[in-house]
Parts: structure tokens; sequence; C-alpha cells
């Protein structure tokens, strides 16, 4: 029999526990079916649909947008929270940097917002990402932590200048601060399962002496510090000040650009009145003029606006972006060295199994050959790319990266993340440690590719020998916290849905809030052909512009966005310039992986810049940083 | 700039000459297309047609050079030339008989050595094998040609053929109207004048008739602005055009070859415009085989209302270098209309309904077609 409980997911700290506590047991547990997670890890749940409520992060909520709230049940403080504190020997003045885990957007928006009202022009810190131990011990002349949780705790009394974001919150709005509430889908819950929830909380709060000896117990901290933070400085309501203080926190970093305009809205609300629905034209001219959209509002583009709709909206946002209606394009090729590989993708035409009669891996002469056509024709960089080898070692790399660095004066934009992470495995060392000894070897830049879709169920589906979401988005962190950039694809149009491809765009949008390494995104459909054992989605060349368009509306942090010309044709590609897209991709040497699914398209340099300008724009060519390397012409 | 005309297109108003040029020369071709798609749904809804048809080119002879042709072959005999026997031409259709088109279009060179007597027989024929079949044969460039040689007026060619057979005029042979251009890149063949006469008769005696414009090669959006108002005078005089179609230039193997193809950007603004300015022809095409299949869907947003049919055999544009299949099946046509948002419907030649699909149940943005591969990989049908 199929469990048909409410799926509830709740972040396990403890300022949440007297939230939940009881939840996992009768009577409640006949009605719900509770699992804790990281805040994060609540929020995907959510967003993905494998829970159908979830006391989440308040930034997380607005991201995704739309969703009900449970009223009376929130994590909260009015003043003083102890719990989210900068820290350091100086005053915040006195700060060029603050270590922050960049993960928390909750208090990392809340931050900047402080920030912002206390150091007015003065330019404010900046922010580094680090774990919460680390970002302690970076505490140091002129340098901050932002500290948050137990740790924050901990630490009491041992930095001369503490800044707490709760009472900094109290002092600029005079409003209480909402850190986490109960959310969910519309309609995902009954008056029923809020009395649950209520009567769970009235209980949790009558045990909150007993968590709090439960928590000391288990950390060491002081039991009478952990009952008063439990009983003074958090409070569990969610009533007309704290919906008022939340709506301040939504509508101020909404005005910043760093959450997409939320507003809050209660289960109960849902139950008396429909909710009111904003317009698609709207909703698009909020986005144009720079407006952060939710994964809601993205889904009702997908949904309800016109291919003009979003063409219009996202030619106008390329248009603030790049005001001087230039097109770029790079002069590069695609070498994949080798065929080999050990992951079988479902929808890969190119892969061979280690063996094979047609698997090869590029010798020095054929790679040689290849590079000097490139440098001939003016190119300036190679893309490296091959399958999963389970036989050439990181050395068989650092020599290939130094020997071309040595010979060719060409770009190195090179192994895309699951290929770093099959060597991170195969040498039993960090990916950091991979991509270190790769940039010290040669590589410049790391390509975007294996992206998919980055919601783990399809993947599964697809391509089951491959990395995890978290884990491409790991290699992508590791490799932007060194200063390599890279870029972010899509590959859509397998099993994935409408929900998943705006899920997949917002993965990118939040690494990107927290690393800004990504140059560029590209998007395609996938390439269904013999040899592939999977069946065609959602596609054709109209769902191409539209995800296009959409993905220039919701990556708002993302500087470029790139036509796929190589997978749509270069028509289809030409026609994506005016939906959003300010980069027109690379000319054409070759491309195995693509060409190998039947898709096989041609584009020279005057190919290209010819239609560039046949859409209205000027070309240049550019390199891997979108620098332009000739006058737009 | 559009703000003006999208005003006029909003009450229905008749653009003007520069409201033309202003719409050719604007750089945003979306804008340009939501107009047009404007005007395209409140004609047709999300209606789209096509039809089951059959092209047969029976003989690449011709008299005529224009530039940018690579079909023709100047006489008999050169390599490459080929004229069909009636019966090699008939053949076609009896080999298609288990799944029958519904028309037959036929174009051809200027042949100078057939008789007329060979033109009658082949519309007889094909109405013997079928007699209800569509015969939409001969261009006006073809009718003007006969005219002259052999010695009659284009009304009694045209009452001839049609007692053969013929049923309407397909719209090839305009090129570009004005003179500056039509002398230079068909110097040699019926002038605008005579094409449009050719037309006017036609209308006159109950022929309908399509028509086209070949762009994207010396010609300026004057000139085309020029071509598509003098479409829409005679219309507005005849009321006998059924559908316009616009034709890309395509410069493999001809004597246009220096000059690039124009493209896809080009396209999609010429289908938006030519909606636009040609308040009075009911239909405007987006021709498959000319722009792409791919680039055909995305017109069906830009002002097209039709995909014109299942082609099977298309040879001209393929001698001009055309990446597009030869032909496509009626199930690939629905599928393309399909994946536009569209509802497609089934036409016979003059636009009687045959079949109408029914709603796809998703709207544009949603459309999911489970069991086909994409689009580009439409398989030839040959």
């Amino acid at each position: 029999m199929t469990d048909e409980r409410l799926r509830v997911a709740a972040v396990g700290y403890l300022n949440a526990r007297p939230l939940y506590e009881g939840l996992d047991r009768e009577p409640a547990s006949a009605r719900i079916r509770l699992d804790c997670a990281l805040p994060s890890e609540v929020a995907r749940r959510v967003a993905e649909d494998e829970a159908d409520l979830g006391l989440m992060p308040v930034a997380a909520a607005a991201a995704i947008g739309d969703l009900r709230m449970v009223r009376g049940c929130a994590i909260a403080a009015r003043g003083r929270v102890r719990s989210v504190v900068i820290v350091g020997d100086r005053p915040l003045e006195q700060m060029d940097e603050i270590a922050v885990d960049l993960s928390s957007r909750t208090s990392v928006i809340l931050a900047r917002l402080v920030m912002r009202e206390r150091l007015r022009k003065r330019s404010a810190p900046r922010l580094v990402g680090m774990t919460p131990r680390e970002a302690i011990a970076h505490v140091g002349e002129r340098r901050g932590a932002l500290v948050i949780g137990d740790p924050a705790l901990e630490i009491e009394g041992r930095f001369g200048y503490v800044l707490d974001l709760g009472l900094a919150w109290w002092e600029m709005a005079g409003l209480p601060f909402v850190f986490a509430a109960w959310c969910g889908r519309p309609g995902a819950v009954a008056a029923s399962d809020e009395q649950i929830l209520e009567r769970a909380k009235a209980a949790g709060l009558e045990r909150r002496g007993a968590i709090a000896a439960e928590h000391a117990e288990r950390t060491g901290l002081p039991v009478g510090s952990l009952k008063s933070y439990l009983e003074t400085a958090i409070h569990h309501d969610l009533g007309d000040a704290e919906r008022r203080g939340l709506e301040r926190f939504f509508q101020m970093a909404a005005s910043e650009g760093l959450l997409p305009r939320a507003r809050v809205r209660f289960y109960d609300e849902d139950r008396r009145t429909a909710p009111a629905r904003e317009s698609i034209d709207r909703l698009l001219v909020r986005a144009s003029q720079g407006e952060r959209l939710s994964a809601a509002e993205g889904e009702r583009l997908g949904e309800e606006a016109s291919l003009f709709d979003l063409g219009l909206a996202a030619d106008a946002i390329r248009k603030r972006k790049h005001p001087k209606g230039v097109v770029t394009y790079i002069v590069d090729r695609n070498v994949n060295y080798t065929n080999v590989c050990t992951t079988s993708c479902r929808f890969c035409a190119f892969y061979r199994p280690l063996g094979h009669p047609e698997a090869y891996v590029l010798s020095r002469e054929e790679l040689a050959k290849k590079l000097q056509e490139v440098v001939d024709a003016g190119g300036v960089q190679i893309l490296l790319q091959g399958g999963l080898h389970p036989e050439l070692r990181i050395e068989w790399y650092e020599d290939l990266f130094r020997w071309m660095k040595r010979e060719f004066r060409l770009g190195l934009h090179a192994l895309s993340p699951e290929e770093i992470l099959h060597l991170a495995r195969l040498e039993g060392i960090t990916v950091r440690s991979v991509l270190e000894r790769l940039h010290a070897a040669g590589l410049d830049s790391v390509p975007g590719g294996g992206a998919e879709i980055l919601v783990d169920r399809v993947r599964r589906k697809i391509a089951k020998a491959k990395c995890t979401s978290d884990e491409w988005l790991g290699v992508m962190r590791v490799a932007h916290h060194m200063g390599l950039r890279s870029s972010a694809t899509m590959m859509y149009g397998t099993v994935d849905t409408a929900r998943d491809r705006i899920e997949h765009l917002l993965k990118i949008r939040d690494l990107q809030d927290e690393t800004g390494g990504f140059t560029a995104f590209f998007c395609w459909d996938f390439q269904h052909e013999r040899g592939t054992n999977i069946e065609p989605g959602d596609h054709g060349t109209l769902l191409y512009l539209r995800q296009q368009a959409i993905a220039r509306i919701l990556l708002d942090n993302v500087d470029h966005v790139g036509a796929s010309w190589v997978t749509q044709g270069p028509e289809i590609g030409q026609v994506a310039l005016r939906f959003g897209a300010d980069d027109f991709g690379s000319v054409m040497f070759e491309e195995n992986v693509v060409s190998s699914a039947g898709t096989t398209f041609c584009m020279n340099a005057d190919g290209m810049e010819s239609r560039i300008r046949a859409a209205g724009f000027k070309a240049t060519r550019r390199n891997v940083h979108y620098e332009w390397l000739t006058p737009p012409a | 700039m559009l703000d003006a005309i999208r005003s006029k297109v909003d009450r229905g108003e008749r653009l003007s000459a520069e409201d033309g040029r202003t719409l050719f020369e604007h750089p945003d071709v979306v804008a340009v297309g939501q107009l047009a798609n404007t005007v395209r749904e409140r004609l047709h809804g999300d209606r789209t047609y096509f039809n089951r048809n059959m092209r047969i080119e029976v003989t690449n002879v011709c008299v005529a050079s224009c530039l940018f042709c690579s079909f023709a072959k100047l006489e008999e005999g050169a390599p490459g030339a080929h004229t069909m026997r009636v019966e090699e031409a008939w053949a076609e259709l009896e080999k298609r008989m288990d799944d029958p088109p519904s028309e037959i279009h036929i174009v051809n060179g200027l042949h100078p050595g057939l008789p007329f007597s060979y033109y009658e027989e082949l519309l007889t024929g094909f109405k013997r094998i079928k007699p209800d079949v569509h015969m939409k044969c001969f261009t006006a460039v073809e009718i003007h040609f006969f005219a002259q040689h052999y010695g009659m007026t284009h009304r009694e060619v045209l009452e001839r053929l049609r007692a053969a057979g013929l049923d309407s005029l397909p719209g090839g042979g305009a090129e570009i109207f004005h003179p500056d251009v039509r002398t230079r890149i068909s110097h040699d063949k019926a002038t605008a004048d005579e094409y449009l006469e050719v037309h006017r008769v036609a209308h006159g005696l109950g022929i309908r008739t399509n028509s086209t414009m070949l762009y994207g090669h010396i010609e300026t959006f004057e000139h085309r602005v020029d071509h598509l108002l003098r479409l829409r005078a005679l219309q507005d005089e005849t009321k006998g055009l059924q559908a316009f179609i616009p034709l890309a230039f395509h410069p493999d193997g001809n004597g246009m070859r220096n000059l690039p193809a124009p493209t896809a950007v080009d396209a999609l603004r010429t289908v938006a415009v030519s909606r636009l300015l040609l308040d009075n022809v009911p239909h405007v095409k987006a021709y498959w085989v000319s722009m792409t299949p791919e680039v055909a869907q995305i017109a069906l947003r830009f002002g097209a209302d039709d995909v014109d049919g299942t082609i099977v055999h298309e040879t001209i544009y393929r001698a001009a270098g055309s990446r597009s299949p030869s032909g496509l099946t009626v199930e690939q046509l629905v599928r393309l209309i399909r994946e536009a948002g569209r509802v497609p419907v089934e036409r016979d030649t003059l636009y009687n309904v045959v079949r109408e699909w029914p709603r796809a149940a998703l709207p544009e943005a949603a459309v999911k077609v489970k069991d086909r591969k994409a689009s580009r990989h439409l398989e030839v049908v040959s």
C-alpha cells in the first residue's frame, strides 16, 4: 500500500525542534511522515515535489515562489537572536571581508541588508564563502565572520565585536524577523493538518527545557544558555507582526535584487478567498526591469506567456545587460580526446567501452594536427572533453596540458565536472586537488557540460552512473572559488518536466549568487538518434526559443546567454539571437558528441558574422572571458 | 516607431509603403512578428493549413536565363536537360494511387520545342487517372510564354488549358516586379505587368491563383514593398489571389552564387511584413521547402497560416542547395504544426476543409509530441 501521509521535511536544528517535536509519534505520525534534513535539502524537496510541506528558510521559500505558510508557526526573533551574528575583532565599519557559509541564504541576505543600512554609502565588506569552522578561524585583522546556529552559541563571548543580526533587524525595521516557517504548495495542507502542527508546537514549547538539556548533553553547551535561547531569544509565533516583518524583509531583498518579489500568504487565507494573480504582462515588465523572478513565476511564464512575450522580454533583458548591440562568437575547437567512457548514459551515441574496435584515445600527432589547424584559423581556444576513461591517470592530463601550453598559444577550456570527479575518484584525491593540479598544468577554465538537468530524479533516469546535481554544482563551486570561470549548460527534452527545467535554472542562479563564477549559459534539447536508448520528451524549435528566453529572464545574475546553433541549426541559432542570446557560440571545426547523434551543421566565421549582422547586431570575436578580441562590426 | 503601425493594425487600417519600409528595417524582428501574428490570429485563429500535394517538373529545358535559377537547362540535349514523356509524368501519379495527392503542382521550364498539345494531353491524362485531382499548373510566366510561342491570347491559353483539366495557377515566376531588379535577374521572360495581367485574366475566368516573391538577392526593401503593393492592388481589383508565398533565394549553382543566402531572420521578417501589407490576401504560406521545416514552424507565429503540402518531390530548390527534405508525410506536417501550438487543418487547393485535427490538449507553451524525432530529422520521403 502506498504511504499517503503528508510528506513533511524540517530543518533539524535546535531552534526548530519545538515546532516538530512529537510529529514522528502517534497520533500525529498517522497523518504525517516526518524527515529532518539540512535547510537547503528541505527547500529542494519542496521545490522538486518530494515533500508536501517543509520547515524551511524564508529566502528559499521566496525563491521557489507562490508557496503558502502555516499561520502561527515560525522560527523568529524579536530583537536579539544570539545565533546569527557577525563577529570580529573590530567593528563592521573597519572590516574588508566577512567569511560566511554562503549557502545560508536567509542569513546572508539579512546580513547584506543590515550592512547596507549601517554602512550607507561606504563600501560593504566582501563576503567570502567558507565552512563555519573555517569562518571562525578566519577572523582577524579587518576580517570578520558571519556565524550561524550552534557555532554562534559556542563562540559567545569570544570576540570583541558582535553584531547580532536579529537585534540589528529589530532596530532597523522595528519588526520581528522570521528565519523559517512551514511552507508548501497551495492546497497541500488541510485545516486538520494545521491543527496537528499547532498541537505539536504547543507540546514542543512545553518541552523546551528538555530539548535544551538533550542538546546540551550532545554538544557540551551550557544548558541554561540553551534554555534561555529557546525560550527568550527565539520565539515560534507567526502572527501579524511577524508577517509584517517578513514582508518587509521580502520587499527589501527584492528591491536589492537579492530575492524574487514575494508575499506572505497563509493556507487558511486560500480557504477563504482565491489568491490574486499578477498578469503575465506585469510579470514580464518587472523581469525586464531587472527584478528577480521566483521558480513559480518562471513556471507561469512557461505555461502562460506567448513566444512573443518571452522573446521581447528576453531581448529587453539582453539589451539592458549588453546595450551596445554586440553579439560575440569564439573561434575555438571542440576536441574529444577519447570516446572511451564507463558511464553509458542512455542519451549518448558517442561513447564506446574500453577495448571496443571503435574506441580511441587521440595521439599527440593527431592532437597536434587539430591544434595547429585552430592556430592557423586564428582560433584562441581548445574545448577539450572526453569520456570517463578508466585508465588515463591525472599525470596523463598534466603532461598533455603542459605539452599543449608549451606548443600552442591556445586557451584550455577543459574537462567537464563529470571528468573532474572521475579523476578525483580514480586518484583518490579531492576535487580541489585535481583542479589545482590541472590548473597548474595549464587548465584555464571549465566547460559546463554534463549538467543535463540538475534534478536527481531526472539524472537517475537518463544517466544513472553520472554525478548527482550537488556533485556537479560542487565541482563548479570549487573551480569558481579557485578563480576558474566556467559556463553552465542545460540539456532538456528527455524525461524532464517544465518544473525540472526551472529548478535547474534556479540551482545555477543560486550557485552564481554564491560564486559569480559562471560566464554564460547555453541550453539545447536532447538530440535523439540511433544508438541512444531514451525517448525524446519535450522539444521542438519553438520550445528551444522559449526555453532560452526563460533562461535569460530567470538567470538575472549570469552575464551571457549563448544560442546553441550547433544543435538547433544555423537558422534557428540566428533567430535565437533575438530571444535573449548575446553570444553565438563557436565556429565549427568538429563536435563529435552531437554529430554522432546525427546533427551535423557547419558554419565558418563569415557565416557567423553575416548571420549576426542580419539579425541586427554587430559581431565580434571573444575569448573564454567574453572579452572582445576585434572591434565590433 | 512601431506604435503608429501597431495602432493602425489594431484598427484594421491599411498600411502604407512607408509603413512597409519601416517594418522591413525595424531591428526587432520579434516585435514585427508579433504584429503580424495578431493579424494572422484575427484571420485564422490557430488554424494552420496544409494539403496533400505532389510536385512534378516535367521539363527543365528553358529559354529564359534567370540569374537565380539552378534548375533550368537552356536546351534539350544539354547535360542534365530532361523532358518527361507525358506517360512518365502520369506514372508519378499512378505510383501514388494507394495514397493519392489531392493536388498536382506542375512548374516547368519554358520549353521551345514542345507542341501545345503536350500540355493539354498532360492535364487530360492526370484527370483520367484521378478525375477529382486538382491541377495547379503552370506559372503566369509559362502561360505568357505559351501565348507568345503558340500565338494565342492569355485568355485563349487559359481557356484551352482549363478545358483540358487545369484548375488553378501556382504563384511562381513573380520574382521581383520592380524593373530595376527584374531586368537584371530575369530579363527574358514575362515582365511584371505581363505576369500580373495573366493573373488578372485568370481571375476574370474564375481561375484562382497564388503569388510569390523571390527575395534575398539584389533587391532592396523598397523593391519588396513595391512588389507587395502591386499584388495588393491587383487583389483589390480581382480578389482572385488565395495565398502569397515568400520564396528565399538560394545561391548554389546559379548566376548569383556569390551572394549569401537570406537568413532565417530575414525569412521571418518577410513573412511578417507580407502578412501585414497584404491585408486583402487570405493566406500567407511558410513554404517549408524554401525556409526549412524548423524555420517554417516559427513562421507559423510570425504571420504564416499555411505550410504548403507534402510536396513530394521538389527539385528546383534542391538544385539550388536547399537542405530541406524533398517531401514530408502528412503525419510529419501535422506534428510540425502542432509543435507550434497550432491546429492542423488539411485543405484542398481552394481551401475547402478536408479534415481538421483536434486542438492539442496543451497550449503552445507546453506542446509535447512524445513519439517523434527532432524535427530536423524528418525523414525524406522518396
